[in-house]
């Protein structure tokens, strides 16, 4: 019987369908990650993908291109390394708030300051959702009970002297979060360093702060005369709105400090790609056997 | 000042074969910097050399000392007693009283004070307020330290201008100022010598050797990793591992790689993946307490099947334990460590040149069966060094396993990153290659890295992972036999204890007793035949191990069944063995022909 029109054979993995609830914030993020993909037209032989370990940790199976699945908390460690050994990379790490400022918080911290030339994707939704809804690091005073001052991730980065590119989004603003997707892709790949992109990502099933965040945001990008390369100037704005019960979004900083790969790597061959078997290695080993005293 | 060195009694003036000195005092009397010293030139004079450190976990105060012995033979310790020591306090001498040989000599620093007359026994004291006379010279005490090492050069009969030169060597780097102090300090205790000191009384005969290098364990495994391709290495300072990270760090960047110190062990394990699954040869290397942080990644590193070399230090545990002492107590953490179940291979040298050929190796073993490989030393092996011929470094070979190319990959139809197959082994794409792009997770997965509870794939991933145990044993390093084939007795260790029970089997030998000895080199899994082959026709096995619970006897008791004739020596007070305490428990032992299955020394 002939076949009706032979879709050419797949060379690799067909992606998972996402596996969250419907309505999730989460799709927003991924809707958005894939259009800047393609907008920027980045390869995606030359694009990873590294997943935390929550519902936001998933989104890396929804992509074709290269994908890790890291330990809950490690992204970031797992996204420089991959960063270091081949930084013609387009390393993306994207996981949840649990992920990143609870079990994740030191590396977070620690890659803010090292300033790697990755994008990194918080879907912030102010709980465990995988674990079916306890408070997270960023839950609101009073969540399930939740009696600790929620951590606000783009002040503390905003407090590290190293940091390039701080941005934050809204699932329920696709335009505006692609926008700036884009800009911290471009940030990234033009080796200004890490581009650090909060996503207010609704958890619909734990908690559901659709409605109260779209009445919260405010939109920085908008805002006339604000001074995004100033950083006493975006945290005395930031705080101001925050004391206003408000959430700034948008492109918060961006500033200049040289990138992680900048101050460590010594060559521009990747060296995941070195050729390590080249004999031309051998006299300089063996120059090497005169450091034993 | 009355800065008379003693003029002793009895000079024994005959050429010695060998000579095991120690330098005590208190950390920061730059004891280290002598043995250092004393290294080099028995080196240069073609001796044998090994040397062991004694540190606490502190740079200034408490006792410090460092041994060094040299021999025209092979050694591998630093032996049962000391000839000579300078030390300078009295508990650089009462807390090795013991180990003193009847007739050792001893250079006292008596700027506090003479050494108490209960502590001369027999031995032959010269006694200098070394300190003091470096204050007052150079108005640094720490200078004592060059000052002593001028007197025992006289004492060891080494001419002036070779102290001289060593030093030159030593300080050169470091600035005129440092150099000028010391020849100044080794002028003041030349002078001294020249006074007091008649003869040479452990003058050493000179060793044939040439060529022969100084490396402790570490310095190998870090040499071993570069030689063997080996570019990511990443770390967080703990002793007794860091020197690994040390020695990369100024030399690794030179060949493009990259040296990182990480914020934690977790961060470590987890940028070695990440570094790994990108296509570099990645190692890590820690001591327990960063072990217990990374055991989670290594984990991840078996499941999602990416190629890592992780080194362990061990050292006394649990918890902080004592940092700087020896012990071989994390066998089992490294053989079982983990939640859940995953293919690991654990190799285990025992000399600095073994350090060095399976560093190298344990990077193609990670690559071929991609999953975590352990180097398990402890710290005797990592911080002693010894002499040994240059390392073989067109011995080396590289061989990167089922790593794919570009071109590989275009002839595969449908690229599946965790592909089921004979052998367990799934050809490996690394980012970047075009037609490799695929999932690779520590959930449990399907052949294309996505996520599945499926039981039938389960089963056959799980098998398909640990089958890759099986098929690596005929690449693992079997273990070395020394000793007569006739003997009726066998010795099993792993790591440092290999140097003591090969001095220990000549010891033995003179009393009559006919040992073999087998150095295991492949903790897990263990080679079944290679062991049963070596304990055929024994009558007795002794397992000797730093640790309370006979891990490693453990461990051979499970595959061999051999319940009857292994005898577990162990000693865990935080020193290595010496071979006479070896010798001591194996005669004792045999002597009573007790049944008692285990000996552990000193309780
Ligand atoms: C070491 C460790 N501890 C706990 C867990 C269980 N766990 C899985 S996901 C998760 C929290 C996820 O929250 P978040 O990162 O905010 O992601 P979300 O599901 O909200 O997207 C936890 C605690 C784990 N996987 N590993
Ligand atoms: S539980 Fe919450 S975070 Fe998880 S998929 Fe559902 S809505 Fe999204
Ligand atoms: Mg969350």
């Amino acid at each position: 019987m002939q076949s009706v029109q032979q879709a050419p054979a797949r060379r690799i993995y067909t992606p998972s369908a996402p596996i969250w609830c419907p309505g999730c914030g989460d799709f927003g993020v991924l809707a958005s990650l894939k259009k800047s993909l393609s907008d920027l037209g980045i390869a995606s032989k030359d694009t990873v993908i590294v997943g935390g370990i929550g519902c936001s940790g998933s989104i890396h199976n929804n992509l074709e291109c290269y994908g890790i699945h890291s330990l809950h908390g490690r992204l970031l460690p797992t996204a420089v390394g991959v960063k270091l050994a081949n930084p013609k990379l387009t390393v993306i790490a994207a996981g949840g708030d649990g992920d990143g400022y609870a079990i994740g918080v030191g590396h977070f911290i620690h890659t803010l300051k090292r300033n790697p030339s990755i994008v990194y994707i918080v879907m912030q939704n102010g709980t465990y959702g995988l674990t079916k809804g306890q408070p997270s690091p960023t839950a609101a005073l009073g969540y399930e009970g939740n009696k600790d001052i929620p951590f606000d991730a783009v002040q503390t980065a905003l407090s590290i002297f190293s940091t390039t590119f701080i941005a934050r989004g809204f699932s329920g603003n696709q335009t505006q979060l692609t926008e700036l997707l884009k800009g911290a892709l471009n940030h990234a790949n033009s080796n200004k360093g890490l581009g650090f992109l909060e996503v207010l990502s609704p958890c619909v099933t734990y908690n559901d702060t659709y409605k109260q965040w779209r009445e919260q945001v405010y939109n920085l990008d908008a805002e006339k005369g604000y001074d995004r390369t100033s950083r006493p100037a975006a945290l005395t704005r930031t705080m101001q709105l925050l004391d206003e019960g408000k959430i700034p979004t948008g492109l918060i900083y961006e500033g200049t400090t040289p990138s992680l790969e900048a101050n460590t790597l010594t060559q521009t061959e990747p060296i995941a790609l070195q050729d390590i078997t080249s004999p031309s290695n051998i006299p300089r080993y063996e120059e090497l056997l005169k450091d034993f005293r | 000042m009355a800065t008379q060195l003693e003029q002793a009694p009895n000079i024994k003036t005959e050429l010695r074969n060998q000579i095991s000195i120690m330098i005590g005092g208190q950390g920061g009397d730059g004891t280290l910097t002598v043995v250092n010293l004393l290294g080099r030139i028995f080196r240069d004079y073609g001796l044998n050399v090994y040397d062991a450190r004694n540190v606490l976990s502190r740079i200034r105060g408490g006792h410090a000392d460092g041994v060094i012995r040299a021999s025209c033979d092979e050694i591998y310790s630093t032996g049962d007693e000391i000839d000579t020591l300078v030390a300078f306090d009295e508990e650089a001498v009462t807390l090795v009283l013991n180990d003193l040989a009847p007739d050792a000599t001893i250079i006292f620093d008596s700027s506090k004070g003479p050494l108490a007359q209960g502590l001369h026994r027999a031995f032959t004291v010269y006694e200098a307020p070394l300190g003091n006379m470096a204050a007052s010279a150079l108005r640094r005490n720490i200078f004592k330290n060059t000052i002593a090492f001028a007197i025992l050069g006289r004492i060891l009969g080494f001419e002036d201008e070779v102290l001289v030169q060593v030093l030159k060597a030593r300080y050169a780097r470091r600035g005129q100022e440092a150099l000028e102090s010391n020849l100044k300090a080794l002028n003041i205790g030349l002078d001294y010598a020249t006074k007091s000191i008649h003869s040479s009384p452990y003058k050493l005969k000179r060793g044939t050797n040439s060529g022969k290098i100084l490396s402790t364990g570490n310095e190998a495994t870090a040499f071993g990793f570069l030689v063997g391709g080996g570019r990511f290495f990443v770390g967080y300072p703990i002793t007794p591992a860091t020197d690994i990270m040390e020695w990369l760090a100024p030399r690794l960047p030179k060949f493009g790689g990259v040296v990182k110190q990480a914020e934690d062990e977790l961060a470590v394990i987890n940028m070695g993946i990440g570094a790994a699954y990108a296509g570099a040869r990645v190692m890590v290397a820690t001591s327990g307490p960063g072990q217990s942080l990374m055991t989670e990644g290594v984990g991840h590193a078996g499941e999602s099947e990416v190629p890592i070399v992780v080194v362990e230090c061990q050292r006394v545990g649990p918890s902080t334990g004592e940092p700087t002492r020896n012990e071989q107590s994390d066998i089992n953490h490294i053989v079982y460590g983990s939640h859940g179940e995953f293919p690991r291979l654990v190799v285990a040298p025992g000399t600095a040149s073994e350090c060095f050929k399976m560093s190298a190796d344990a990077l193609n073993l990670a690559e071929k069966y991609q999953l975590p490989v352990f180097i398990l030393l402890d710290q005797a092996l990592c911080q002693n060094s010894e002499s040994v011929q240059p390392f073989d470094i067109k011995a080396v070979t590289i061989d990167r396993g089922k790593l794919l190319s570009e071109e590989s990959i275009s002839k595969i139809p449908l690229y599946k990153r965790y592909q089921y197959s004979e052998d367990g082994i799934s050809p490996r794409s690394i980012p970047s290659l075009e037609g490799g792009q695929s999932q690779v997770t520590g959930n449990e997965h399907n052949e294309f890295g996505l996520v599945s509870v499926d039981k039938s794939n389960r089963l056959r991933m799980m098998s398909k992972r640990m089958k890759k145990v099986e098929l690596a044993k005929s690449d693992l390093p079997r273990g070395n036999n020394f000793g007569p084939r006739d003997a009726k007795i066998g010795v099993i260790g792993i790591g440092s204890t290999y140097g003591p029970i090969i001095e220990s089997m000549a010891q033995l030998q003179e009393r009559g007793t006919k040992v073999r000895f087998h150095q295991l080199r492949t903790v897990f899994p263990l080679l079944e035949d290679d062991l049963k082959e070596f304990m055929q026709g024994l009558e007795g096995i002794f397992v000797v191990e730093n640790n309370y619970q006979g891990q490693l006897a453990r461990m051979i008791k499970s595959v061999t069944a051999d319940n009857e004739r292994i005898v577990n020596i162990t000693k865990f007070d935080g020193t290595s063995f010496k071979p006479i305490e070896i010798t001591n428990a194996i005669s004792s032992v045999l002597s009573k022909s007790s049944d008692a299955a285990s000996f552990k020394l000193g309780v």
